[in-house]
């Protein structure tokens, strides 16, 4: 017998517009990246321009010999620049009257690594663009080396699994963090799982992009790089957030609010214990990464506590 | 955008009047998504997650994938709140 019929899930309701990406494309089969890429214009809409830098979404984003991958326009740049870039483009359109949105794709690599400069010119600025940070926690492209948002104790190519080596040896950067502090219009993290909040913060960035800079930080799981298997990217996402690894909040001017509580958090074990790249921790190494997850997340709770008690400066509103 | 008439889009490398780019994903399968339409309830779930965006709605109670595209990944599979999708070998379909 046939199940009776549920409801829609209302995800479904904000992809009001056409996927401009061809149907074969060369992402990994489970790739978060190719989730994101293709979400992000079917809620924004189809008039707006990425530019971005090498990493893997280039090869697609560019197109191959004299063909594209998608209909979207796309500006490829260095990763020394890519929010440089994205200023000049985001004032061309300003100055010429025409409503566009200039979406700068970029890995983490670039956002928290060797763009950061320049990044974080734009948001003192407060350049009128959208920033994407497509964050896979490393150099995938390249051959899987370590990065800033790597987080301790992972395997890369550069953080080997040796005699002396044993995974990253460092703590992660915080970015989403770095960046609300720049006290933008609008900053906030998302991710995979949870499809309805990225939507609403795609709407909501678009919206405050009329006031100034725009980031946003997605977690977008790599299978080829992580080590997880291709069905579970979306789990990985999942128990990121159900273990406060990562974070779901947004911040207006700075002033940081979670929108995703989480009641019971997970010990961090059960987000590593899907990925290869995290296999050779011992319980030590465990225990330094889950003191700085609830280290990170102290900070934050802390900070989205004040959100009422801070008044912004009246010189700072538009 | 532009009101040049040789261009419909612009697009990075050429004009973009050509056809799209198509890899032939679908041959990279190495497990094929089957959708039991009588588990399904249409939530849509495998559809939202699908990260080819294959997933096709059809009339109204069921979901199917386009198996032209889909990699097999099998995260539609995982996803399914009903279990109503199953990954099959492949091999199993070749005569
Ligand atoms: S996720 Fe499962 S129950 Fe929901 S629409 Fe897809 S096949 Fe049907
Ligand atoms: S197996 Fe992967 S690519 Fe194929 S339909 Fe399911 S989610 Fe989409």
């Amino acid at each position: 017998m046939a199940a009776k019929k549920g409801k829609l899930t209302k995800v479904l309701d904000h992809l009001k517009h056409e996927d401009p990406f061809s149907k074969g494309v060369a992402f990994c089969p489970g790739c978060g990246l190719e989730l994101l890429l293709r979400f992000i214009p079917q809620v924004l809409g189809n008039d707006i321009v990425i530019t971005g830098t090498p990493s893997c979404s280039a090869p697609v984003l560019l197109g191959q010999n004299n063909q594209s991958w998608h209909k979207l326009s796309y500006f490829g740049t260095l990763m020394t620049g890519a929010a440089a870039n994205a200023t000049g483009l985001a004032r061309y359109y300003k100055k010429a009257g025409i409503d566009n949105t200039v979406v700068c794709f970029n890995g983490d690599g670039t956002a928290a690594d060797i763009g950061f400069g320049n990044l974080s010119g734009a948001a003192e600025r407060n350049e009128p663009f959208i920033y994407i940070c497509y964050d896979n926690e490393g150099y995938m492209n390249t051959g899987i080396q370590k990065s800033g948002t790597t987080p301790y104790g992972a395997t890369t190519t550069t953080t080997p699994k040796g005699s002396i080596s044993k995974g990253k040896n460092l703590r992660r950067m915080n970015l989403a963090l770095k960046m609300a502090m720049h006290k933008i219009p609008y900053a906030a993290t998302a991710t995979l799982s949870d499809l309805d909040d990225l939507a609403k913060k795609l709407l909501k960035a678009k919206e405050a992009k009329e006031r100034g800079f725009v980031f946003l930080h997605v977690l977008a799981p790599c299978t080829t790089g992580w080590g997880h298997a291709p069905e579970n990217t979306i789990e990985v996402c999942r128990r990121a957030v159900k273990t406060n690894y990562f974070p779901l909040w947004e911040a207006v001017n700075g002033k940081i609010k979670m929108t995703k509580e989480v009641k019971k958090p997970k010990p961090v074990k059960t987000y590593t214990e899907l990925s290869k790249k995290f296999v050779n921790m011992t319980e030590e190494d465990h225990q330094i990464l889950q003191d700085d997850v609830d280290y990170e997340f102290c900070i934050l709770g802390g900070l989205s506590q004040l959100e009422g008690e801070c008044q912004l400066p009246v010189s700072a509103e538009d | 955008m532009s009101s040049n008439k040789y261009f419909k889009h612009e697009g990075p490398w050429s004009d973009a009047n050509d056809p799209l780019m198509v890899s032939d994903t679908g041959d990279w399968r190495t497990k094929r998504p089957i959708v039991d339409k009588d588990q399904c309830i249409f939530c849509g779930f495998c559809a939202i997650y699908c990260p080819i965006q294959v997933m096709e709605m059809v009339e109204k109670s069921h979901f199917k994938p386009d198996l032209d595209f889909c990699k097999g990944c099998g995260i539609c599979a995982k996803e399914c709140p009903k279990k109503a999708i199953s990954m099959e070998p492949e091999g199993d379909f070749q005569k």
